[in-house]
């Protein structure tokens, strides 16, 4: 009895905790260059003369020192997850998604529009309004992804003309077919039971956006290491060779990865409409596409990876603005502490020579979930 | 090929010329493996010295020296009888050593004119002399008899064109010494013609030349004399005038002989895997499988030897449905599935072990129970309604790596943490133990551990006595010796002649260079 | 008829503005990628060279002074660039994403550290329009290629000398094979990265004349975020003009003329966003291959290890 129970442990306590140290490792990586990029940013501080000590603590505050600090974070953060996993999914495929700034304004413009003409249907109309934003976006992401399965067209360059596309298209319909009588230039605000509703008082604005960026994110890790797709996108992404000589198709793979893509890249857009705004006016906020890249990049490519990439990038933004407010340090700075996280994320020699060598293998590790 | 008399194509007089160039005792070693040991080689001046050995003899790596990519672990090398040290490849240049690589280094939308003379750039001012360059290179051409035209982008030109611009490289550079790594590896017989003609005329101008190849035939029609290299010796040195075919077929081939695995007598049954008149391209058009027809029966081993770069590679691309097949029909079991592709063929029974196991038999960064699932996740009991089930997968592979001692047989390890010989364990685990009709296995020990070795070769001897049909594709003539019941040889994408595993070096050694069977 | 005219003379005009930034940053990207590093960081070396651009001419009260600022600032970003892709081998792309990041960010935050606030900095001395005589003075090209300012007639003479450079110098047939098949360079002597450096370097020097030219060209004052994806338009541009001098110009040119016409055509004809997204819509069209498939530099976007 004993020696059958013995097997099942065995095989489970050395995975798990080999896939402890595989998280721990790469997410080590990610962890130096954000500090190293601190030590920067207080480098700077002093040279402007202002105190690190105090501007970092009022950053910290405004990210997370109450809850109507801890919902302005969630708030920035939704967002990013469904962009950063849009990146995320098409690298996993081998694949870069630049497309997300312009796959969120699909999305918004569909919810925007969705949401408007069947706000009266309240929830079910939510949902609607989600599901025809899911399916813009599928379709504008399968574009480069078509182009480049079927003319190997690159997609970085495609997917960034598409982004231009994509912002002057929905602009063009907030703007005009659909455009409110109201003041705002935009489209007309959405019924309010049709809107995403908040998350609990205390939290300010922030809503149930984020429980939905947290099930996409769960999604996703279902579809990429429990499903028959995921398994393919995967093998594509990590061998272009193999997985063709094991009878995989490389062209449908690449299409479908981007266009999963732009799926949620597009759901992140609906999701500011619908829980945020409440409809699409122009200006509509920008950078969250572009910065889904670097949330991506930081989190390794992984859902979970993503969701504490997302909360660091939104946590980073609205710390900003107490930084600000109480020391004078222009809330601009967060934007060059992220710039530069991303440039050492990337450059792992420098880190290397920072760090020494043992960080290498470190970056090295990819976050493969496995259990 | 036209039948050469063994005499050489020049006179003995080189012998007494002065030493160009000489590489003493060279020795160098990767790891534990010694690509070269104690070599030494001399060139005269106005001679072509023939390089003669099988891939992975050496051959390169010895020319990678002289050129200034490796630097010997031992040994000296001295030019003019001075001693040299040879850094890097602009100091090889500047002693007058050019060399014209297997793969050019070529750049497709440049001219003729602008690839030959870049880093070396004729000037006016600021400008580029391209004028300047032209006459060089037409001035070059018409020297030594190498006809190119020096504004046609060399994306145009055919690959025989190619080279000539190639050598004109080395020859702006004032090259005396001039090393050819397989130079006719990629050319027509008429374009060979046209290159052996530039060859005398570079040797009638006092250059001096080696000739690095396989084919012993050419080497009789061209060289002076002939170094044969073999597992990283120098195994002799001749005279051309004084050899012939057969004795350079021994030299080049023969080993000793290594551990023989015991074969039990099997009685072949039906055919299992048949191609016919099977046409394949090679990637760049060419035709690599040139009308090729074989039957592998079950119980049986056919061993397909042949140097690499023969067709081996397109061959069995196409008979495992992984490349598409020009002309001609593939049968499986009786089945025409020409039109199929790799996965119904997989699933009627076809077992396909890659020859580049890293690349394209495993996704090196995953698990090796993803590995051992690579072709069977969208299969129950892996799979059902799309989803997959990584506890199932992981079970199974357990039992297939152990059962195919991988080591370490983990599940979770992933494939490149493997050694060579562990990882194709592996490939193995995954594509016998689902128990296939045919194999089709292409340097299945290439790079692998002698243990590891013996382990394979077991395997497939065991498939063999399951009335399995294998058909194995491999460069280690020892190894299709002692597996194959029978041999056939590959040349230029044909099948060449059919022998039995008790065939000779000599014999073998003739056929894998191109002479075709005669009868006697 | 005069009416007619007059529009016309302003919409050429107005085309040559637009246009010029487009072109020298899309040279300058020219000269990276034909080395074989792919520079998507076009937008935040002009934003980051139009900043220092006003600093300079504020801080020393001269335009000339505030053009010097921005070609070093250009060159400093552009070498951060060199640095990660060339010598730490980090991804291109994600290094070009990061510049424009770092730009972006960095001009808002010395924005309030050198001038107080944010939005828009004060009046600065700038280049002034500089009418050549005779010349300006033709009929209705005169005015629209010869009165304008002295960066403009910088661009002008930049499309040859670099067409010149590039296919007619050493230098310039050694960065194409650097490009095409690094292999071939390093055998022939050549140093890759130092080839690569110089390409990227001048990148960014002539990403900073596009810069200089928003800033202190049109508005004599820098704007946050006003390069508004012109660096991304560059790109399309050099893609849609197949890494050629003239052909990138020639589609900076269209480009510009688009982007005129949105401000003095009719907006019932076609609507502005419409317009806005023609570049980028035949750059995807030449990708995918209609008219000839644009091939980008073979090796371009692989860091290259020299063995």
């Amino acid at each position: 009895m004993s020696e059958e129970r013995r097997e099942p442990e065995e095989t489970r306590s050395p995975a798990f905790r080999r896939w402890m140290a595989n998280a721990a490792g790469a997410l080590i990586f990610p962890l130096i260059a954000i500090l190293i990029s601190f030590a920067i940013g207080a480098v700077i501080m002093l040279v402007t003369g202002n105190n690190p000590v105090t501007a970092f603590g009022a950053l910290l505050r405004g990210a997370f020192g109450s809850p109507l600090a801890i919902g302005r974070t969630l708030l920035n953060a939704t967002p990013l997850v469904f962009t950063g996993l849009a990146v995320a999914v098409a690298f996993r495929a081998g694949l870069f998604n630049i497309g997300g700034e312009g796959q969120f304004f699909i999305g918004a413009i569909t919810a925007a529009v969705v949401g408007a003409y069947l706000g009266s249907l309240g929830v079910f109309g939510m949902v609607l309004a989600l599901a025809a934003c899911a399916l813009a976006g599928f379709l504008w992401g399968a574009i480069p992804g078509f182009l480049k399965a079927y003319f190997g067209a690159h997609e970085v360059i495609t997917t960034i003309m598409l982004n231009y596309v994509g912002i002057y298209l929905a602009t063009y319909l907030a703007l005009n077919p659909f455009r409110s009588e109201g003041l705002v230039p935009g489209t007309e605000a959405i019924d309010l039971t049709a809107r995403i509703p908040f998350l609990a008082a205390g939290l300010g604005r922030a809503n149930y956006g984020f429980v939905f960026a947290l099930v996409a994110a769960a999604a996703v890790y279902l579809l990429l290491w429990r499903t028959k797709r995921g398994f393919e996108i995967r093998a594509v992404g990590l061998s272009p060779g193999a997985a063709s000589y094991a009878g995989m198709g490389i062209g449908l793979n690449t299409v479908l990865a981007l266009a999963i893509g732009g799926s949620l890249a597009a759901l992140g857009g609906g999701e500011e409409v619908l829980g945020v705004y409440g409809k699409m006016s122009i200006p509509f906020v920008e950078n969250i596409g572009f910065n889904g890249i670097g949330v991506a990049l930081l989190g390794r490519n992984h859902p979970v990876g993503v969701i504490l990439g997302a909360i660091l990038f939104g946590g980073m933004t609205a710390g900003a603005q107490e930084m600000q407010f109480s020391t004078n340090v222009p809330l601009q700075l967060t934007d060059v502490l992220l710039a530069v996280i991303l440039l050492l994320v990337t450059a792992t020699k420098l880190v290397e020579l920072i760090v020494g060598k043992r960080a290498r293998a470190l970056a090295g590790t990819r976050l493969e979930g496995g259990l | 090929m036209t039948e050469r008399e063994a005499g050489g194509a020049t006179t003995g007089a080189q012998a007494e010329a002065p030493v160009v160039l000489e590489m003493r005792g060279i020795t160098k070693a990767f790891g534990p493996v010694k690509a070269n040991d104690n070599i030494s080689i001399t060139l005269h001046r106005g001679e072509i010295l023939g390089l003669l050995g099988e891939n992975g003899a050496g051959k390169s790596t010895l020319m990678k020296i002289l050129y200034g990519l490796y630097k010997p672990d031992s040994g000296a090398i001295f030019i003019d009888g001075e001693e040299v040290e040879i850094h890097d490849p602009k100091d090889a240049v500047s002693r007058g050593i050019g060399m014209v690589h297997q793969h050019f280094t070529l750049i497709p939308p440049l001219t003729v004119a602008e690839n030959i003379v870049l880093g070396a750039e004729p000037r006016k001012g600021f400008s580029l002399d391209l004028e300047g360059a032209v006459k060089a290179t037409e001035e070059l051409s018409e020297r030594y008899g190498l006809v190119v035209d020096p504004r046609a982008r060399v994306a145009d030109l055919s690959v025989g064109v190619q080279q000539r611009v190639e050598i004109l490289k080395t020859l702006y550079r004032e090259a005396r010494i001039l090393v050819l790594d397989e130079p006719t590896a990629v050319l027509t017989p008429q374009e060979t013609e046209d290159l052996f003609a530039v060859l005398k005329e570079l040797v009638a101008d006092g250059l001096s030349i080696i000739f690095i190849t396989h084919k012993l035939g050419e080497l009789l029609g061209i060289s002076d004399r002939i170094t044969i290299i073999r597992d990283g010796h120098v195994v002799a040195t001749v005279v051309t005038a004084e050899t012939d075919e057969r004795e350079l077929a021994r030299l080049m081939v023969g080993r000793d002989v290594l551990l023989r695995v015991e074969k039990t007598e099997t009685k072949p049954g039906e055919p299992r895997l048949a191609a016919e008149e099977l046409v394949v391209l090679s990637n760049t058009g060419a035709r690599a499988v040139d009308a090729v027809s074989l039957e592998v029966r079950s119980g049986e081993i056919l061993g397909v030897a042949g140097v690499d770069g023969n067709g081996q590679t397109e061959l069995a691309d196409a008979l495992a449905g992984v490349r598409y097949a020009e002309s001609g029909r593939v049968y499986l079991d009786g089945e025409d599935v020409t039109a199929l592709g790799s996965d119904p063929r997989q699933e009627r029974g076809l077992a396909y072990v890659p020859e580049d196991r890293a690349s394209k038999g495993l996704v090196q960064d995953f698990a090796l129970y993803e590995n051992n699932s690579l072709k069977t996740y969208d299969e129950p009991p892996f799979s059902r309604w799309g989803w997959i089930f990584p506890k199932v997968m992981r079970r199974r592979a357990a039992e297939n790596l152990r059962a195919y001692d991988v080591r370490p047989p983990d599940p979770e390890a992933r494939a490149r943490s493997l050694s060579g010989g562990n990882q194709q364990k592996a490939i193995l685990a995954r594509e016998f133990s689902d128990d296939p009709g045919v194999i089709i296995a292409s340097q299945p020990t290439r790079g692998v551990d002698v243990g590891a070795i013996e382990f394979i070769h077991r395997q497939l001897l065991e498939q063999r006595s399951e009335g399995k049909a294998i058909l194995l594709i491999s460069l280690e003539l020892e190894e299709v010796r002692s597996l194959s019941d029978r041999i056939v040889v590959i040349y230029a994408g044909r099948i060449v002649g059919e022998v039995g595993p008790d065939a000779t070096d000599e014999e073998l050694g003739l056929l894998m260079a191109g002479r075709e069977e005669k009868s006697t | 008829m005069d009416d007619v005219l007059t529009s016309l003379g302003t919409l050429f005009a107005s085309t040559i503005r637009n246009a010029t930034p487009l072109i020298f940053a899309a040279l300058g990207g020219m000269f990276s990628e034909r080395s074989g590093v792919v520079n998507i960081g076009l937008e935040g070396l002009m934003l980051i060279s139009a900043f220092a651009g006003v600093v300079g001419a504020s801080l020393a009260g001269s335009a000339l002074v505030g053009l010097g600022f921005a070609l070093a600032a250009g060159l400093i970003f552009a070498l951060i660039h060199a640095l990660m892709c060339i010598t730490f081998e980090a991804d291109q792309i994600i290094s070009g994403t990061a510049i424009n990041l770092l730009a972006l960010g960095g001009t808002g935050f010395l924005m309030v550290q050198i001038f107080g606030s944010g939005g828009t900095s004060p009046r600065v001395p700038g280049f002034k329009e500089v009418p050549i005589p005779l010349l300006s003075d033709i009929p209705l090209i005169g005015p629209a290629l010869f009165n304008q300012s002295l960066l403009v007639y910088l661009m002008y003479l930049l499309i040859p000398i670099t067409w010149f450079a590039v296919f007619r110098t050493p230098f310039g047939l050694r960065l194409r094979a650097t490009g095409e098949v690094p292999e071939a360079v390093d055998t022939a002597g050549v140093s890759v990265s130092r080839m690569r450096y110089y390409g990227v370097a001048l990148s960014g020097l002539l990403a900073a004349c596009g810069g200089v030219y928003l800033s202190m060209g049109i508005l004599s004052a820098f704007t946050e975020g006003m390069t508004n994806g012109r660096g991304f338009i560059a790109l399309a541009a050099l893609i849609f003009g197949r890494w050629n001098p003239i052909g990138a110009a020639g589609a900076a040119l269209l480009f510009g003329f688009a982007q005129a016409v949105t401000f003095q055509a009719p907006q019932e004809v076609i609507p502005l966003e419409f317009i806005q997204m023609l570049p980028y819509i035949l750059t995807i069209v030449v990708l995918a291959g209609f008219g000839g498939r644009a091939i980008a530099p073979a090796a371009i976007g692989k860091p290259y290890r020299h063995e």
